[in-house]
C-alpha cells in the first residue's frame, strides 16, 4: 500500500491543525489526540516499501543524454525510514500519552506542536528533495521553539529566543547552500543532483560546490547540535518539559541523520567531507561528555550526554564504509530510545521532588525503586554495557574504526564511553544512593503510571535490540549498501 | 553573466553581509532581528537571481506558444517557486521571534540582548 507513504506526514499534520482548531472541546481533543498518536507507529509498519511521486509526475527519461529526471517531490520509503518513523511515532504516542494523563485540561497548541514536529521529521526522513527537506527543517525548528517556550520552566522564553536567533542564521546559510546546488545543477532533487555529481557533469573541485558543502554543513551542525551549537542544544533540552525533551532529542537525531544522508549522497566524492564529519563528531564526543561531567542540573547533564552520543552517530557516518554507516545509524536508533528513557525517568524525579540540582537530591532509591532501576538500566545502555542495545552499536563503531585503520579513534570512543559511564554513575549516586538530605521534601511520592508505562516500553525495546540486534542491522545495512 | 544578474547578486551579497553585521554585533534585539531578516531576504534575492534570464519571458505557457521556443526563452521558474515558499517560512519565523521578544521585553523592560539573554544557566529553578 504505497498510498500510505504520504499519509505518514499528512496524518500528524492534519491532526495538529484539527486539534489546534477544536481544542476547546477537551474530551474530544484528548480522544482524538490519543487515536492519532496510536496510528502514528502503525502506519509505517503497515505500509509497503516504495516511492511516492506527488502530483503523480513519474520520472522522465531524457532520450538524448539517457538521464532520468524527477519533476515531482519524491518520497522514498525503505526499511531505514520505516524503523525510524515507527520509532518516532511510538515516542510521540508515549509522550502524548504522558501529557494527556498528566493534565485534566489539555492545551491544543502544545499538542499541535508535538504533532507538527513529528510530521516535520517524518517528511525530512522521507523526502528526496533537498528544498522540501529545508522547508520541514524550518517547520521543525519552529515546533522545537514552541515546545520549549510552552514549558513552565523559568527562562524558557529566553532559551527559545536564543535558539531561534541562531536558527535564523543557520537556516538561511543552508538555503544559500541549496541555492548554490540549484545554480549548478538546475534541480533540487537529491537523486538528480547526485547523478549529476557522479556522472561528472559538475566540477566537484569548483569553489561554488565546496561553498555549498560548507553552507549546508553549517546548517547541519545547527540542526544536530554538534559544536559550536552543543550548549544551546543541551540548553533547550533542559528548558523543555521532560517528556517534551524526550521528543525534542528524537527530532534532533532524526534531522541529523536525514540531512547527513542527503549530504553523503551528494558530497561523498569529496574526501574533505568525511574528514569534516569525523572532526566535528569527535569534538562533540569530547565536549559533550566533559561538559556533562561539570553539570549539577541533571537535565543539562543528559542534554550534554545526548550531544556526546550524537558524536558517535556522526563518527559512524563519517568513516564512510557500509559497516560504519550501519553502526552509526543503529547508534542513532538506540540513542533515540535511551535518551528518551532517561529524560522521562528524570522527569518523574522532577515531578516527585521539584528539584533538579543533584547536590540537593539523595536517597530517592527508597522512594522510587522502579524508576531508579529503569534509569540505571537506561544509563548503562547509554554507556555501552552489555547486553543492552547501546553496547551493540558502540561495539560496531569501535570495530568499524579499527577496520578503517583508525585505532586511535576506537580508543577515543571507548574512553568517551567510560567517561559517559562515570558521569552517569556520579549523577545516579548523588540522586538515588547517597543519604537523603534533611531539607529535601519528596512531595509527590507517586510517579505517574503513564511515565512508568513509557519507560517500560522503551526498556523492553532497548533490551530486545541489545540481545537481537540483527532485527534492524540487516535491513539498515541493505539500505546503506544501496546509497553507497 | 548578464549585468543585471551581477547587480542582483552583488545586492544580495551586500544584504547578507549587512545582516550578519547587525545580527552579530548590534545589541538591540529588534535590530538583530532586522539583520536576520536582511540575511533571509539576501538569500531569497540570490535564489531569484539564479532564475534570471537576459531577455527571458515570464514562464507561463500560453496556448498559442510554440513549446520549443518557450523552452528556450522562458526564465527558469523553479527558483521563483522556492523563493515564494522561503518568504512564507521567513515571515513565520519572524513572527515567532517578535512574539518571543514581546514576552521577554515585558519581563525585563529593555531590548538589550546583554540583559535579556544573559547566561541563564547559573540562576535556574524549576517552577511547575
Amino acid at each position: 500500500m504505497n498510498e500510505l507513504i504520504p499519509l505518514m506526514v499528512i496524518v500528524p499534520l492534519m491532526a495538529a491543525l484539527l486539534i489546534s482548531a477544536f481544542s476547546r472541546f477537551n474530551t474530544v481533543t484528548k480522544i482524538f489526540a490519543l487515536v492519532v498518536a496510536i496510528c502514528l507507529p502503525i502506519i509505517p509498519l503497515a505500509s509497503n516499501y516504495g516511492l511516492h511521486y506527488f502530483g503523480g509526475y513519474e520520472p522522465i527519461l531524457d532520450n538524448v543524454t539517457n538521464a532520468v529526471y524527477h519533476p515531482a517531490i519524491t518520497y522514498s520509503f525503505t526499511f531505514l525510514q520505516q524503523v525510524f518513523i515507527a520509532m518516532v511515532g511510538l515516542l510521540t504516542f508515549l509522550v502524548v500519552f504522558i501529557y494527556l494523563t498528566k493534565y485534566r485540561k489539555v492545551s491544543g497548541p502544545y499538542l499541535f506542536l508535538l504533532f507538527l514536529g513529528t510530521a516535520a521529521v517524518t517528511a525530512m526522513l522521507l523526502t528526496d528533495d533537498i528544498f522540501h527537506m529545508f522547508v520541514f527543517f524550518e517547520i521543525l525548528a519552529l515546533a522545537q521553539v514552541g515546545i520549549v517556550a510552552a514549558s513552565s520552566i523559568n527562562y524558557s522564553y529566553e532559551m527559545a529566543l536564543k535558539y531561534m536567533i541562531l536558527g535564523s542564521i543557520g537556516s538561511p546559510m543552508m538555503l544559500l547552500g541549496i541555492g548554490f546546488l540549484l545554480a549548478m545543477t538546475g534541480t533540487v532533487n537529491v537523486t538528480d543532483i547526485a547523478a549529476a555529481v557522479h556522472n561528472g557533469l559538475i566540477n566537484v573541485t569548483s569553489p561554488v560546490f565546496l561553498m555549498s558543502l560548507a553552507l549546508i554543513f553549517f546548517g547541519w551542525l545547527y540542526a544536530s547540535g554538534l559544536p559550536p551549537f552543543h550548549t544551546i542544544k543541551s540548553g533547550i533540552y533542559s528548558k523543555a518539559e521532560p517528556h517534551g525533551a524526550a521528543l525534542l532529542q528524537s527530532f534532533t537525531v532524526i534531522s541529523m541523520i536525514s540531512i547527513v544522508l542527503i549530504m553523503f549522497r551528494i558530497y561523498s566524492t569529496l574526501p574533505i567531507f568525511e574528514v569534516l564529519i569525523v572532526f566535528f563528531s569527535i569534538l562533540a564526543m569530547i565536549l559533550g561528555v566533559s561538559m556533562a561531567l561539570t553539570q549539577t542540573d541533571f537535565r543539562r547533564m543528559i542534554g550534554f550526554l545526548a550531544v556526546g552520543e550524537l558524536g558517535f552517530i556522526g563518527l559512524g557516518i563519517g568513516l564512510g564504509t557500509q559497516f560504519s554507516i550501519t553502526a552509526g545509524l543503529f547508534q542513532a536508533l538506540n540513542e533515540i530510545m535511551i535518551t528518551a528513557l532517561l529524560f522521562i525517568g528524570f522527569g518523574a524525579i522532577v515531578n516527585a521532588t521539584n528539584e533538579v540540582d543533584t547536590r540537593k537530591l539523595g536517597g530517592l532509591l527508597a522512594y522510587h525503586p522502579k524508576v531508579s532501576l529503569m534509569l540505571l538500566i537506561g544509563g548503562l545502555a547509554m554507556a555501552g554495557v552489555p547486553p543492552l542495545s547501546g553496547f551493540q552499536s558502540k561495539l560496531m563503531l569501535v570495530q568499524a574504526s579499527l577496520s578503517c585503520g583508525f585505532p586511535e579513534i576506537s580508543i577515543l570512543a571507548i574512553m568517551v564511553s567510560i567517561a559517559t559511564f562515570v558521569v552517569f554513575v556520579k549523577t545516579y549516586y548523588s540522586m538515588f544512593l547517597k543519604p537523603k538530605p534533611n531539607d529535601l521534601e519528596v512531595e509527590n511520592k507517586e510517579v505517574p503510571r503513564a511515565m512508568i508505562f513509557a519507560m517500560g516500553i522503551l526498556l523492553i525495546i532497548i533490551i530486545l535490540l541489545g540481545i537481537f540486534p540483527d532485527i534492524v542491522i540487516n535491513g539498515i545495512s541493505n539500505f546503506v549498501g544501496g546509497i553507497l | 553573466m548578464a549585468q543585471t544578474q551581477l547587480i542582483i547578486l552583488m545586492t544580495s551579497a551586500a544584504l547578507i553581509i549587512i545582516g550578519f553585521y547587525s545580527a552579530i554585533f548590534v545589541d538591540n534585539i529588534i535590530k538583530k532581528i532586522i539583520g536576520i531578516s536582511f540575511i533571509e531576504e539576501g538569500v531569497n534575492l540570490f535564489i531569484v537571481a539564479i532564475g534570471y534570464k537576459a531577455g527571458g519571458i515570464v514562464p507561463i505557457l500560453m496556448p498559442d506558444m510554440n513549446t520549443t521556443w518557450f523552452a528556450s526563452n522562458a526564465a527558469y521558474p523553479l527558483p521563483f517557486g522556492l523563493v515564494l515558499t522561503s518568504i512564507v517560512i521567513g515571515a513565520s519565523t519572524l513572527a515567532v521571534m517578535l512574539a518571543l521578544v514581546m514576552v521577554i521585553y515585558k519581563k525585563y523592560g529593555t531590548l538589550s540582548t546583554k540583559v535579556m539573554l544573559a547566561d541563564t544557566s547559573k540562576q535556574e529553578e524549576y517552577n511547575e
